[in-house]
């Protein structure tokens, strides 16, 4: 196991690296000019052209990729063109909301479509599953942004319960933080909660139809044990494998959440930095994003030995 | 947990969710203000955007200020001098002025903030310095300016708000290289900058400044005492129209500088909430063609965009159909201040002349190559008024070639002076705020000089005769006079096209008292209940 989890981490370096080459050659390829947003509208072209010289932005492509490398390698991921701060401390500054996010958007997720799937597969064919694949299907197939609106309208414009925007840190108290958190996480998870639902009702009826189902439930064992005992442990390999792949989802889908409800998160950050072309800071997010996405996927890859024994690194 | 149980804490975990918050923001010494972009950095003088000028107003000042009738005001300056032949200006700083670190405002300090000015100011601290034989401190309190030749548009430029704004800094950050950003914010205004709670693309706050000394006339724009009734004012950068909009409505927040116009009808019914027009000077739409090459490098080519082109309905696109918010502009300046004047406008009036421009385009020598017209359509103003021109080109027979880019590909690509089919441009659009085209010094649109002019470098020697008559002027009917004939060359020689006049809306909450018209918001004496 250890061998294995050495493998993996080693195996994440080249991933992290080529999706460094990637970014940064995509960026050098796509058109815009920092220099040109810096300089505003009325600036001459010889300003412009002054700043982007002062950038280091006329310099030829392997001398700005390996200078950010090297930089990178040391544990410096630059200073953002636009703000003059350093890339790591704008990060930092943007994790925690992100994080509280998608925490929040996680537990929820899990709680609600979990059972949802497991009901559904129970009750397979009644008008429950019938009623929660209807929600299945609605929450999959409306962007993100639509539910986000709504919801601020209802609960934030109409009722007057919940802010419409902001972000409270959790060290504020846990109230301001679920009030401002939890129509995002609403929003952000439905299409999560979806997938996962059907997932899981969909393994969880392959599951059911198991000899050791038939056997346990011969042997007088009762529902609650058949299901979530017997049947959902072994159903938990592929529900896992879809909460590691949904993370992406998830990322793309902060995205947009953070900008509706105006959170401060890396999702606005890089944004922001995309509109504006800051590169230091959309190489410095993506690698961040990437980086995190590998260790979920390693994290998950675990898992899958918590739940089914058979599987051995 | 029984079912009773869970709904029981269900219910009572929702209600304190929906409790109100308690918060300093509620405050009534806290101003929670939306503006019109992001705050991405802090230097006036590296950048010229607007939102930074806006910020900076609040942490620097200035030596001169315009008023709302853009007439320079003293400000940090007590009283000036300038010599019979109007080529010596010397200035004598008022006492108690302080930078945040509480060091005195010296002249030294605003040598070194002037010098850096004049470098990145290409309105008119270029040519200043051209024209400079010495800028001098020559006491604590007292600076001087030696000209070669007259210049008598000074106090303009000390005082313009048009960016880059001369806002006076310290010596050792006025030292920094004006094409690299300064790093360190000591301001000299009524507002220090919290860049503990800076978070670029989300928050920046402003606390009052103990030490600062209001002049003791009252407020205007830029100018006399700028007193603040807050302890701390607070941008929360809203990106998203429709959330901005609602924290208005919500109390979340208290003022936006730049509604959505869709929005405006909403927020009209909205109880508690003011709506009205930002800012009288407003806008001028830009029709901007490349006159380095065919077809637009002809002026009957470009005469024919100009007489089929209709404002009224680009101004309709821009900004609907509210009457109040747009009008015609058959001239190059701001409608409403002393300048503006329609001489020379009559291309723009009456039936537009589709049968003549197709005659003059043939004339010209187009034969239907295409036209590269670049449109920012992440920018609603400029989608806006490209998809207007595509429409008007086909209508008098050009082969369009709408180009959809963002703003920042815009930017980039309209610096090219490659050949159109070559990665060039024939046609992009933008706008200009009504404040900067008030007179030819902020006119960047207007500068006809050729290579070194704004994209799409239009050369003509009729407006660059006229434009340094109006430097040299000094009485206002003599700028009326050159300001008609100018008008009338940069007309006939098409060296942009306006698309018309527009304005834009405000809103606050109505507890919110003291907001004013002007091209920038102007916090002082806005207050709170």
């Amino acid at each position: 196991m250890l061998a294995y989890l050495i493998r993996r981490i080693l195996a994440t370096i080249p991933v992290v690296l080529m999706v460094a080459l990637f970014v940064f050659s995509l960026l050098y390829i796509a058109p815009g000019d920092p220099a040109a947003i810096i300089a505003g509208d009325q600036a001459s072209p010889e300003d412009v052209e002054r700043i982007r010289a002062s950038l280091g932005l006329d310099r030829p492509f392997l001398v700005r990729f390996f200078e950010w490398l090297w930089q990178v390698m040391h544990g410096d991921l630059g200073t953002s063109i636009f703000t003059n701060l350093p890339v790591s401390h704008m990060i930092a500054q943007r994790i925690e909301p992100t994080v509280s996010l998608m925490t929040l958007t996680l537990i929820l997720s899990l709680s609600i479509a979990i059972p949802m799937g497991v009901i559904a597969a129970w009750k397979h064919g009644t008008w429950i599953d019938r009623v929660v694949m209807m929600v299945a299907v609605f929450g999959y197939s409306t962007p993100v942004f639509v539910v986000g609106y709504l919801l601020a309208y209802l609960f934030a414009l109409q009722l007057d319960w919940l802010p419409v925007q902001g972000f409270t840190s959790i060290t504020e108290g846990l109230i301001p933080f679920l009030r401002n958190l939890i129509l995002p996480a609403v929003a952000l998870g439905l299409i999560y909660m979806a997938l996962l639902a059907r997932i899981t009702r969909a393994t969880m009826l392959d599951v059911l139809s198991q000899d050791y189902v038939r056997t346990a439930k011969a042997k007088g064992v009762e529902q609650k044990g058949i299901l979530f005992v017997h049947a959902l442990k072994n159903a938990a390999v592929p529900i896992i494998t879809i909460v590691g792949i949904g993370f992406a989802t998830l990322i793309g889908g902060a995205v947009v959440t953070e900008s509706v409800f105006a959170i401060p998160g890396l999702g606005r950050l890089t944004v922001d930095a995309i509109l504006r072309r800051d590169y230091p800071v959309i190489q410095g997010v993506v690698l961040l994003f990437s980086f995190t996405y590998v260790v979920v996927n390693l994290g998950v890859d675990l898992l899958y030995t918590v739940f089914d024994p058979r599987i051995r690194y | 947990m029984r079912r009773r149980d869970f709904l029981r804490t269900t219910a009572g975990a929702a209600g304190i969710l929906a409790a109100p918050r308690i918060s300093r923001a509620a405050d009534s010494k806290v101003l929670r203000f939306v503006p019109q972009a992001n705050l991405a950095n802090l230097d006036p003088i590296w950048t010229t955007q607007y939102v930074v000028r806006n910020a900076s107003a609040l942490m620097w000042d200035t030596l001169y200020g315009v008023n709302d009738q853009l007439v320079p005001q003293p400000q940090m300056v007590e009283a000036h001098e300038t010599s019979a032949d109007g080529k010596t200006w010397t200035f004598r700083l008022r006492t108690g002025l302080k930078f945040h670190d509480n060091a005195p405002v010296l002249s030294k300090d605003v040598v070194a903030s002037i010098n850096r000015w004049m470098v990145r100011d290409s309105s008119m601290g270029v040519g200043i310095k051209r024209n400079l034989d010495a800028l001098e401190a020559v006491d604590d309190r007292t600076f001087r300016f030696r000209f070669k030749a007259p210049y008598p548009k000074l106090l303009f430029a000390l005082g313009k708000s048009s960016t880059p704004v001369l806002f006076i800094m310290p010596e050792r950050i006025a030292a920094t290289d004006p094409f690299k950003q300064i790093s360190e914010y000591i301001g000299s205004g009524p507002m220090t900058f919290k860049k503990d709670e800076w978070v670029p693309g989300s928050a920046a706050t402003f606390e009052r400044f103990a030490g600062y000394e209001p002049r003791e006339e009252k407020a205007s724009w830029l100018a006399g005492g700028k007193r603040i009734n807050f302890d701390r004012i607070e941008w929360k950068i809203l990106p998203d129209a429709a959330t901005a909009s609602g924290a208005l409505q919500n109390n979340e927040v208290d003022w936006l500088e730049t509604p959505l116009p869709d929005l405006i009808p909403l927020l009209k019914k909205s109880p508690g909430i003011s709506v009205d027009i930002s800012d009288d000077l407003g806008n001028i739409g830009v029709f901007r063609m490349n006159h380095l090459y065919p077809p637009f490098n002809d002026e009957r080519a470009r005469r024919a965009v100009q007489i089929a082109l209709n404002q009224a309905d680009y101004m309709r696109a821009v900004v609907g159909d509210d009457e109040a918010l747009w009008k015609l502009l058959p001239g190059f300046f701001t409608p409403g201040t002393a300048l503006y004047t329609e001489q020379g406008g009559d291309y723009l009036k009456g039936p537009r002349k589709y049968d003549e421009a197709k005659k003059l385009l043939a004339e010209a020598g187009y034969k239907n190559e295409p036209i590269i017209l670049l449109v920012a359509t992440d920018v609603s103003i400029t989608k806006a008024q490209g998809d207007v021109t595509a429409d008007l080109l086909q209508k008098i027979g050009m082969n369009v070639q709408y180009t959809a880019l963002d703003w920042g590909t815009v930017g980039q690509r309209r610096a090219s002076k490659e050949p159109p089919d070559k990665g060039g441009w024939n046609i992009f659009h933008t706008w200009s705020a009504g404040a900067d085209c008030i007179n030819p010094a902020p006119y960047t649109g207007l500068d006809a000089s050729g290579p070194t002019a704004w994209f799409g470098w239009p050369k003509s020697d009729k407006v660059q005769a006229k434009i340094a008559e109006w430097f040299a002027a000094t009485d206002l009917a003599t700028e009326k006079t050159v300001i008609g004939d100018l008008n009338q060359a940069a007309m006939d020689d098409v060296v942009y096209i306006p698309t018309g006049f527009f304005k834009g809306y405000q809103a606050w909450r109505k507890n919110v008292t003291g907001i004013v018209k002007a091209p920038f918001p102007v916090f002082w004496d806005v207050s709170k209940t």
